[in-house]
């Protein structure tokens, strides 16, 4: 609404007219005077907003050279004068009451906002202002209301992230304790994740940020497998392969099993891998196939020979007494060849396996010893081998089995008669060093000696020297035995050596008694 | 004439049996401790059958059929393998080594000696 008193003879509204009142819409005073030039004339305007009424009130109040006249006030002059008095009148009051409305609104709303109350609205304080106070509450409302929301957003997003911190931490709890090496990398190819063992397998240290996979895997095949697993494989994709990576101990191999980890669409977020060493598990299956080998071909050999002499008497082809008697014998050493390899077997993997209960007491090394070169002495002296003791006094105890301890001696005894020609010598000395409260047996031979390369695996089982294979017969488990009594049920050391063609000395430390 | 057969094995009672079981069919038999000494044997006695353990020192008994099968003249003589480690060998592979049959300890010295003769008789 316009209230109008335009008093100017030239009152109308041209274009300069039309921005003074847009003027007025943006005046902080929603009210001012105005000297505009209309027509040539220059016209004193008056403009204030009406907020009650909506509306404008605009006061043209003529040119200002037509305002005065020899005959004194022009009569629109003097109309105009009193159309301006009550249109200031009307407009200062408005004004009045306007900001007093305005303030009481301002300190309510900064009541609130300081407070921070819950719940509050603005009171109306005039009908001036009621739909700005309805906005404002309404605005007040919605923004409560978000707020409120907000708030129980971020409650359950720390929830949640406790529950993801949980998470994260039973996970790293079962990364670490799995004796596999485990890298968890992400979508960039850098390691988010890893383990103990992985930082030992690849020489990295954990709690470093976010690598990329080529700095901690040195082995570009492997890190190959890993994008390849990330890039073409999907969500639950899983691959198991073998995979050779050199590391200082040599080669080693390890079964790689890769596992693509779902993002939160479709796709693949990252990779977890887990590296099994198996090098020892296939050394161990390599072993228990060379020992079945081993063992099968030891106990075929004598059974062949058994049977084929068996058969032999069956078909009459031993005509004479002496050939008959002949083929008893090698039946019945045969049999006994038979019964000794697999009592041997049973002791090494009895031992081994930790079944054997030592029955350890105080025992005098040298009388253990002179009762097996008792059992010698006949074998020796069929090839004029000699047999020279040095013993120390039986005082000098050790705490062993002494059944084992004898089959040990035995068994060292054995082989120097064995491998030493005819005409040699056999010396079993023992020493006590007091100082390392140990006491040491040796056997020395003047035999056919062993060869330096074949030493390292000479207690190994089954492994006979081929040099020496034809001077007599074995089974290659007899030093494996005395190796497993010595070391493993005792606690003591077995060392050899030997030159070939001079002889060879075997020899064992057993810790005194206290 | 009587065929001749030699025999390796670095096991003695295996040797004496088999070539008592031999020698008492009629056959020539020369023996032999290991693979080097039946690589010997066979290039100077030109035998007409080898009798051979798989596993022996110096020579093994696949290496020593290997190189009579290289050797122009003892290209020719056929093998039986014996062996107490259940090997098993390719037929090519049997072939190329001149070797005829494998057969596993414990055997039958009877059964031996009629695949001997069977042999020996086909070779005729």
């Amino acid at each position: 609404m316009v209230i109008w008193a335009d008093c100017s003879e030239s009152g109308d509204c041209s274009r300069s007219i039309r921005s003074l009142v847009a003027s007025i819409l943006f005046h902080p005073e929603g009210a001012r005077w105005a000297l505009q030039c209309v027509r040539r004339s220059k016209i004193l305007f008056y403009l204030s907003l009406l907020f009650g009424l909506g509306g404008m009130l605009y006061i043209g109040l003529g040119a200002l050279n037509d305002l005065r006249g020899p005959g004194g006030a022009h009569p629109y002059l003097r109309i105009g004068s009193v159309l301006l008095l009550v249109a200031a009148a009307i407009g200062t009051c408005a004004q009045i009451f306007l900001r007093r409305d305005y303030a009481s609104l301002r300190l309510q709303i900064q009541d609130i906002s300081q407070r921070h109350l819950t719940g509050s609205h603005v009171e109306a304080v005039s009908s001036d202002l009621l739909p700005l106070t309805q906005a404002v509450n309404e605005l007040l409302e919605t923004t409560e209301q978000s707020v409120s929301e907000s708030v129980m957003r971020v409650k359950e997003l720390e929830i949640q992230l406790k529950v993801a911190t949980n998470e994260r931490r039973h996970a790293e709890a079962i990364i670490h304790s799995i004796s596999d090496a485990v890298l968890v990398s992400n979508n960039f190819d850098e390691v988010v994740l890893a383990n103990d063992t992985a930082a030992r397998t690849f020489g990295f240290e954990l709690g470093a940020d976010r690598l990329p996979i080529d700095q901690i895997v040195k082995t570009s095949s492997l890190t190959e497998l890993i994008r390849d697993m990330r890039t073409s494989g999907s969500r639950n994709s899983h691959r198991v392969v073998e995979h050779k990576m050199r590391s200082d101990q040599g080669m080693r191999i390890y079964k790689v099993t890769l596992n693509c980890v779902a993002d939160n669409g479709d796709g693949v977020g990252g990779v977890v891998t887990v590296l099994h060493d198996m090098t020892r598990e296939n050394e161990v299956a390599q072993m228990k196939n060379d020992f079945v080998s081993s063992v099968s071909h030891e106990l075929r050999t004598p059974l062949a020979s058994i049977k084929a002499y068996v058969e032999m008497l069956i078909d009459g082809e031993a005509e004479d007494h002496k050939t008959q008697q002949e083929f008893y014998e090698v039946i019945q050493g045969e049999a006994n060849r038979l019964s000794r390899l697999i009592d041997n077997i049973l002791s090494i993997s009895r031992i081994e396996s930790g079944l054997v209960q030592t029955n350890r007491k105080p025992l005098s090394l040298p009388l253990v010893i002179k009762e097996a070169i008792e059992v010698i002495t006949p074998q020796a002296k069929m090839k004029q081998i000699g047999l020279v003791e040095k013993m120390t006094p039986a005082f000098y105890q050790t705490l062993a089995d002494k059944d084992m301890i004898y089959q040990a001696v035995l068994n060292l005894l054995s082989n120097a008669v064995k491998y030493t020609p005819e005409g040699g010598t056999i010396t079993v000395e023992t020493q006590v060093n007091e100082h390392k409260h140990t006491v040491t047996t040796f056997i020395r031979d003047t035999g056919a000696g062993i060869p330096e390369s074949d030493l390292p695996q000479l207690f190994e089982k089954f492994y006979r020297v081929e040099r020496n294979n034809g001077m007599a017969k074995g089974t290659g488990l007899g030093l494996s035995l005395v190796k497993q009594i010595i070391e493993t049920a005792h606690k003591g050391v077995v060392r050899v050596e030997s030159q070939v063609g001079v002889g060879t000395t075997f020899s064992f430390e057993l810790e005194l008694c206290q | 004439m009587a065929k001749k057969i030699l025999i390796a094995d670095d096991e003695s009672h295996i040797l004496h049996v088999i070539s008592l079981k031999l020698r008492n069919a009629g056959y020539e038999v020369i023996c032999a401790r290991d693979g080097q000494e039946a690589f010997e044997l066979a290039t100077s006695q030109l035998p007409d059958l080898l009798i051979t353990d798989y596993h022996m020192p110096c020579l093994s008994g696949l290496e020593l059929c290997h190189r009579l099968k290289h050797e122009p003249t003892t290209s020719h003589i056929p093998a039986v393998m014996l062996t107490a480690r259940g090997y098993h060998l390719e037929p090519q592979d049997m072939q190329q080594s001149g070797i005829l049959l494998m057969i596993s300890k414990p055997f039958s010295p009877r059964e031996l000696l009629t695949t001997v003769n069977e042999m020996l008789q086909k070779a005729a």
